[in-house]
């Protein structure tokens, strides 16, 4: 679907578009790939069914008939071993961008992540350029093994980036700068996302940089941290906040590893509250780390204890009045900020 | 050791010691010995080092497989890519790393090919083509198909050996690597070093079937059985599955039988492994059977090969003594290099 219109990007380079001209989450990370394809013979993408089908959400459609199978490898169902695969290829100076088809079966290749991909710089020295990229999280009724936040498991690994785009933009400009990174990066794209955002002007000319926090909308009055799908009902419940006269700066954290605690800091510092709120399950979570940094950085700062929202601490059920009940929504965000704001 | 063929696989049978098949030219021929000859002394000076409390940690000993790794290798080009096991040091010595550094491994210091921040078995380096092993084997089985990967993506007919124990036979990545090879046709040999034990299990408890070549046939790729204590064999069954990888005809698996004499590690007695299977292997050593094949070939003098003994041995003296002398790493710089730039 490679329309050749629309919003310019990187030089030479045009964005896939929606009818209404906006460029969707799904096809910002398309368009990532292609970019990065064409400027780098030695990036390729390998996974289940990517090729001619262009996967399972139709992320990389398309992408075969402009870069050959030999650019676009369809593989056996084989988390494990196309991952190791992968890890050989960077090794010898290729730069392979595996997806995972779901975030769920990463668990498949949890081993060669960990011991062979994470460790490795750190072991030899040598670069380990592998992008994974991981459709994540839930709100689709799509159940236990289809609706997994993974970010957690591998967060603790010491060795691998992740990030996780919560807009188009970043969707772009995130995946770019992942494949440029000499160093594995876990790229976690949100599905419920993928048509549902659209960037709202031109794609950005260059990479985001990894590593680096987006204060998206400025307040003053509380804090709200998150990245990922949570970044919509943050903004949704800063805006509805607003209009009750509650000022609310939202953060999206975006990189998660590395992490811009400065950002943060620098927000929480100003606001004297925080509210940390995520997708994932709230035990254990990545909030918990966030938490800890804000309470280590800014206690003297803060009016009132940092607060935590993330999933009941239950696999994620199939059911929609189950799912929801579960997953954090945008009430709970707006009452948990009127709370800390207003007392 | 098992002789009866299965599944059309070649097998091997212990008369066929006595035979001389065809020898390697003479230089690659005294070359092969030197370096078995060198891994053999390296090895016996670290379980010596062991007993006298010198390492920190084990020894994984590669005794009696020196076959495997110089028959392999020496069947190879420098620009093939190589994933060995821990009881392969003979790979790294014939790319050219000095035991010091092996050594160095093994006691953590700043000369090891990790700088200290691995150690043990896990030495390997990219510049010899050599991936570094980790210790969840056969882990190194789908990053080999990584390597024949990049080479068929890059237009190269440079291959990838992978060497596993029979143990990891049993593992996934095992299986995942072997299909996704045969699938891709990639340029893979898969060497897998069949010592009888994977620690204490024997291979009755590893696996329901009477060999390992047998299970290519559940790839669609060819199997080949041969005697790991033959580096003729091993060097011979090794080129005619490079020449069928070159040709673009994708992987091989390679069973190399042999026999683990120490334990899994040092400080493992083995009292788990009968007796009589000892002193079953304890005639085949790998280094002799070639040592007298050269002789018999007039490629080598029985005096020469002693005087080649000799001098190996000084040298890995000499090499352990600058191992000892290397300093450690320096403990402030831990947090460095978890990124690349």
């Amino acid at each position: 679907m490679p329309t050749e219109t629309v919003t310019a990007t990187a030089p030479g380079s045009t964005a896939a578009a929606t009818d209404d001209g906006e460029v969707t989450y799904l096809d910002a990370i398309k368009e990532a790939l292609r970019v990065e394809m064409e400027a780098d013979p030695d990036v390729f993408i390998i996974g289940e069914d990517v090729g001619i089908f262009g996967g399972a959400f139709k992320v990389t459609k398309g992408l075969i008939d402009k870069f050959g199978p030999l650019r676009v490898v369809d593989t056996p169902i084989a988390e494990s071993g196309f991952t190791g695969l992968a890890a050989g290829a960077a090794l010898m100076g290729l730069r392979p961008v595996v997806e995972f088809q779901f975030a769920d079966f990463i668990s498949c290749a949890y081993d060669q992540i960990i011991n062979v991909i994470a460790r490795h710089h750190y072991r030899t020295g040598d670069a380990m350029p592998v992008v994974m990229r991981a459709p994540y999280a839930a709100r689709l009724r799509a159940g236990a093994f289809h609706s997994q936040s993974v970010e957690t498991y591998f967060a603790h690994t010491p060795g691998l980036k992740i990030v996780a785009p919560g807009t188009a933009e970043d969707a772009y400009g995130l995946m770019r700068a992942a494949i440029r990174d000499n160093n594995p990066v876990l790229y976690l794209e949100n599905r419920w996302l993928y048509r549902r955002v659209k960037a709202s002007g031109p794609l950005p000319a260059d990479p985001v940089p990894i590593g680096k926090a987006n204060v998206v909308r400025p307040g003053t009055k509380a804090t709200l941290i998150t990245y990922g799908p949570t970044l919509l009902h943050c903004l949704e419940a800063a805006e509805q906040l607003d209009g009750e006269g509650i000022s609310v700066e939202v953060v999206d954290i975006r990189s998660l590893v590395p992490l811009d605690a400065a950002t943060i800091v620098a927000s929480v510092k100003k606001t004297s509250r925080a509210v940390v709120v995520h997708e994932d399950a709230r035990f254990f979570g990545f909030g918990a780390e966030i938490a800890a940094l804000v309470q280590e950085e800014c206690f003297w700062h803060l009016d009132r204890p940092v607060v935590r929202l993330g999933a009941k601490d239950v696999p994620i059920p199939a059911s929609a009045v189950l799912e929801d009940a579960v997953l954090v929504q945008t009430p709970q965000i707006v009452e948990a900020v009127r709370r800390v704001a207003t007392t | 050791m098992a002789t009866r063929s299965r599944s059309g696989t070649k097998t091997v049978s212990d008369e066929q010691d006595v035979e001389h098949k065809q020898l390697p030219d003479r230089d690659l021929a005294r070359r092969m010995y030197e370096v078995m000859v060198q891994m053999r002394a390296t090895d016996d000076r670290l379980v010596a080092m062991y007993r006298q409390g010198q390492l920190p940690g084990s020894y994984y000993s590669g005794n009696w497989h020196e076959a495997i790794a110089v028959g392999t290798v020496a069947a190879l080009r420098d620009d093939d890519v190589l994933a060995p096991l821990h009881r392969d040091m003979g790979v790294h010595l014939w790319r050219g790393m000095p035991p010091r550094q092996v050594i160095a491994s093994f006691t953590g210091k700043a000369g090891s090919p990790t700088k200290g921040r691995d150690g043990t078995l896990h030495y390997g380096r990219l510049d010899l083509r050599i991936l570094n092993p980790v210790s969840q084997i056969p882990d190194n089985y789908p990053v080999a198909t990584g390597a024949a990967f990049a080479a068929k993506y890059r237009g190269t007919d440079s291959l990838a050996v992978a060497y596993c124990g029979d143990g990891s036979t049993s593992r996934g990545d095992f299986h995942e690597a072997l299909n996704i090879a045969a699938v891709m046709k990639l340029a893979c040999i898969f060497v897998v070093e069949n010592n009888q034990y994977a620690y204490s299990t024997p291979l009755n408890l590893q696996m329901a079937t009477a060999d390992i070549a047998s299970k290519a046939a559940a790839y669609g790729m060819p199997g080949e059985r041969v005697d790991g204590q033959d580096a003729v064999e091993v060097y011979d069954a090794t080129r005619r599955a490079v020449d069928r990888a070159r040709a673009g005809e994708g992987p091989t698996l390679l069973e190399c039988v042999t026999m683990r004499m120490h334990g899994h590690a040092e400080h493992d007695p083995a009292d788990y492994v009968p007796k009589e299977l000892l002193a079953q292997w304890e005639a085949r050593d790998p280094v002799l059977l070639f040592e007298r094949r050269l002789v018999d070939a007039g490629y080598l003098d029985a005096e020469e090969a002693e005087r080649i003994k000799d001098e190996t041995r000084k040298f890995v003296i000499g090499e352990m003594r600058a191992a000892q002398e290397m300093p450690y790493p320096d403990p402030t710089t831990v947090e460095e290099g978890l990124y690349a730039d």
